[in-house]
């Protein structure tokens, strides 16, 4: 509904400025802390990993940057702006700019393919527009490339429950392309994979335009190093380190890993 | 309970012990062990009736009655579901959870607004059917429209808490995940938690059509025609030929619906009624796109049913209807107190007939429960070796032929019978009660059985276990905690159906209500009625309490 002509602010704002930046964020469930005094800034075009062994609090991390969690202490500012300061209206045009793969994928199951890939467009959709579609597809050229792009453009009219696991990570990936973000949030988008498409999957993520900001969460330290340029290694929900892949030494990630 | 000497009390146990001593208690009331029950002189009057179900009267006059009452009770049957769950997918939605938490987004209004219109949901759900259908005549007269009003409003309101459960229930992370990459919330939840919850809701709704299809038959019996106006014209006359015709007729109507009713929901892969809130995925045979291949069937249904029994629409805004509901709201204040002393001893009698009726139903369902699953058949789950033998299918039709003829024939009518051999009192009313639900709960049981998950109990049995131990180690564990949850429910279905045995002099407070109600005596009728909601939301209470209860444990 308030897509036309969204957040030219945020757009103008990226170059000069970190893209996203968090600063001393805590994050406590009840008792539980799940996050402790996390602080990282991320610019425009940069690949990140997060890495760390599972329970370390990397989806938490990710659901903290797209907007879905909110911050026990301290605060996180997406394209200069605060996040949790913002009117629905203006986070939702801020979300719109932040496109997320969960690990669980969270595709609607019932429907065609078509819809879960347009489902990444709907921001910019007016509502009758995607009732309209749900009944007569609109936009196909828009999904059937971005459903080329992932090498399955044949699925376009399948239901989504008769893909296979890889096919449906497929899916997702088309989603946030149609739905074309500056920032790319993925949260083991390969834990599923196989070592050839996992492979696959990461040169479809790396391969975006260049000025897309991807973070990625990999329990895979070997694919961090092969296709991002920085990573960040997380322990207990703190930073254990936040260096450029070339810098990060095995003894590092040895510690990372250690009970 | 935290004491350790009573440790070894689990919930199940104390429930049942529970239970137990609330059966006796309710038995007791029921005047058993202080007073004669059984009147030795109506046996033959009994022995005629059930003699007469081998020759019923088939003169063509009769069929042909017969078949126009059928088609009456259908038409209200899909009337009343048409409307009902039209209210209920509105009213559905802006009474669950997730709209308001996930769709609204409102923050500091959203309990109230919540809970208020919840609330308001659960009066029209806790009053009868009947009782709807007694005001309704009181306003618009003998006109089709009481009928299908009647149904439509507290179907619609039982609709609507259900459909509104089915979305809570519902995964909603792809909802949230188009929310949260700045997608409208109300376009996400087209693209998301409808679709997804979609087989769920009309898979609900051919299980209101089941129920409107019996309700529609005890509607019949204050006056608005059909089946069940014709069997009590007969049983009052002591016709038990004409009455037996009847009830075949109410027998083919309800067998038939409940058979397309459940092949259709097989064939969608959706749920049976209690499934839908446990969200198993379910295979589908058929593509999605031939479901909406029975919206033009389903629509030319509803418009030949509307066309076939012609209420007067007009009644509904008519200055008449204003003036006599008017009326009725001015005579029933303020309310009249003096009879509440009356109240407390029916309502134990109202709540002893619910407990007797739901032990009743509960005991004879599982017995017919699993002769009618097809577990014993050659090739089925306990007879897998696949000996032809003639006496399984015999038995299950038998059982079936028996369940179905429990649940078609509506509770007061049972009632009537049974008063042929006991003395007036709530016994013959829970009798009636328990063997209608019997008939249901039977069915449900049974439908429970047939869907077990079957790799665990194949495991069993390729072990070398002997199929009655299969029996008792793998299918008895899986199902009990379903039947029980079930039986909870129709507990609470029972507690609101006492009104409907009330009408011929079972007892309890819906006794009083259907009197206070024809004599127009809306002061006390509106205390009653109060007194009734109470008790009805005070058994909801306690069986959503047993319920969890028995969950967690």
């Amino acid at each position: 509904m308030a897509g036309r002509g969204s957040a030219p602010t945020p757009i103008a704002r990226m170059s000069s400025d970190p893209i996203i930046s968090v600063d001393r964020a805590t994050l406590q469930f009840g008792q539980f802390t799940a996050l402790t005094d996390i602080s990282l800034h991320i610019a425009a075009g940069e690949r990140v990993a997060l890495v760390g062994s599972s329970g370390a609090g990397k989806s938490t991390l990710i659901r903290l940057l797209n907007g879905t969690l909110e911050p026990t202490r301290g605060e996180i500012q997406a394209f200069g702006q605060k996040l949790h300061q913002l009117k629905p209206k203006q986070h939702r045009q801020i979300q719109r700019q932040i496109g997320t793969i969960y690990q669980q994928l969270h595709l609607v199951d019932s429907l065609r393919v078509i819809h879960n890939v347009n489902a990444g467009q709907l921001g910019r959709w007016s509502f009758l527009k995607a009732l309209i579609s749900l009944i007569v597809p609109l936009d196909v050229a828009t999904a059937t490339q971005a459903l080329a792009q992932v090498g399955i453009p044949e699925k376009l009219y399948d239901r989504t429950d008769r893909l296979s696991g890889g096919q449906q990570q497929r899916v997702a990936i088309a989603r946030v392309l149609v739905q074309n973000p500056m920032v790319i949030l993925a949260d083991e988008p390969i834990s599923s994979l196989d070592r050839e498409l996992s492979r696959e999957v990461m040169e479809i993520l790396c391969n975006c335009q260049s000025s897309q900001t991807l973070i990625v969460s990999l329990h895979d330290v070997d694919i961090a190093l092969r296709y991002c340029d920085r990573m960040i290694g997380l322990r207990r929900g703190r930073i254990l380190f936040d260096a450029p892949t070339t810098a990060v030494s095995s003894e590092m990630i040895a510690d990372l890993y250690r009970l | 309970m935290s004491r350790p000497a009573f440790r070894f009390i689990s919930p199940s146990l104390q429930w049942g012990m529970i239970g137990l001593v609330a059966i006796a208690l309710s038995l007791w009331q029921a005047g058993l062990f202080q007073q004669t029950v059984v009147n030795l002189n109506g046996f033959p009057l009994l022995w005629r009736f059930v003699a007469a179900s081998v020759h019923p009267d088939l003169s063509y006059d009769l069929l042909a009655t017969t078949l126009q009452a059928s088609l009456v009770t259908l038409a209200y049957a899909v009337c009343g579901t048409f409307l009902s769950v039209t209210i209920g997918a509105i009213a559905g939605v802006f009474c669950s959870e997730v709209w308001w938490l996930e769709v609204l987004r409102a923050k500091r209004l959203r309990y109230f607004g919540f809970h208020s219109v919840r609330a308001i949901l659960a009066f029209p759900r806790a009053i009868h059917e009947l009782i709807w259908g007694l005001f309704f005549l009181n306003i618009w007269g003998l006109d089709p429209l009481v009928a299908v009003a009647a149904i439509a409003i507290p179907f619609g309101a039982i609709t609507a808490k259900v459909f509104s459960e089915i979305l809570d229930e519902t995964p909603r992370q792809p909802l949230l995940t188009l929310i949260n990459s700045g997608v409208a919330p109300i376009t996400a939840f087209f693209y998301t938690l409808l679709p997804q919850a979609f087989l769920n809701l009309l898979s609900y709704s051919f299980y209101r059509f089941e129920c409107s299809i019996r309700s529609a038959a005890v509607l019949g019996i204050i006056g608005a025609g059909g089946l069940g106006y014709e069997i009590l014209l007969s049983l009052q006359s002591l016709r038990y030929e004409q009455l037996w015709t009847f009830f075949y007729a109410l027998l083919i109507l309800n067998g038939g619906v409940d058979i397309a009713s459940a092949t259709l929901r097989h064939q969608l892969g959706c749920a049976s009624r209690i499934d839908l809130n446990s969200h198993r995925p379910t295979k589908r045979n058929i593509p999605n796109r031939r479901i909406f291949s029975l919206f033009p069937i389903a629509i030319a249904g509803v418009a030949l049913s509307f066309w076939y029994i012609q209420p007067d629409l007009s009644k509904i805004g008519s200055p008449r209807s204003q003036q006599l509901l008017n009326q009725i709201v001015q005579t029933s204040l303020p309310p009249n107190f003096t009879g509440m002393a009356e109240l407390i001893p029916l309502s134990v009698e109202t709540v002893a007939m619910s407990v007797l009726a739901i032990a009743i139903a509960a005991s004879g369902g599982l017995l017919l429960a699993f002769p009618a699953a097809q577990i014993f058949l050659p090739g089925g789950l306990l007879n897998r070796r696949g000996k032809a033998n003639l006496f399984p299918p015999v038995l299950l039709a038998v059982a079936r032929i028996m369940l179905l003829l429990c649940r078609a024939i509506p509770a007061p009518i049972w009632s009537l019978v049974v008063l042929y051999i006991l003395f007036p009192g709530i016994l013959p009313g829970a009798i009636g009660l328990g063997l209608h639900n019997l008939g249901i709960l039977g069915r449900l049981f049974a439908e429970v059985t047939e869907n077990l998950e079957q790799p665990p109990l194949k495991a069993l049995s390729a072990g070398g276990t002997p199929d009655s131990l299969v029996f008792l180690y793998g299918v008895l564990p899986a199902t009990m905690p379903r039947f029980l949850a079930y039986t909870l429910y129709r507990w609470e279905v029972c507690m609101r159906e006492t009104v409907i045995v009330g009408l011929v002099g079972a007892g309890g407070l819906g006794r009083l209500l259907t009197e206070q109600l024809s004599s127009f005596d809306y002061q006390s009728l509106i205390v009653t009625l109060g007194a009734f909601l109470a008790l009805t939301f005070l058994v909801d209470w306690i069986s959503g309490r047993v319920r969890r209860s028995l969950r967690s444990s």
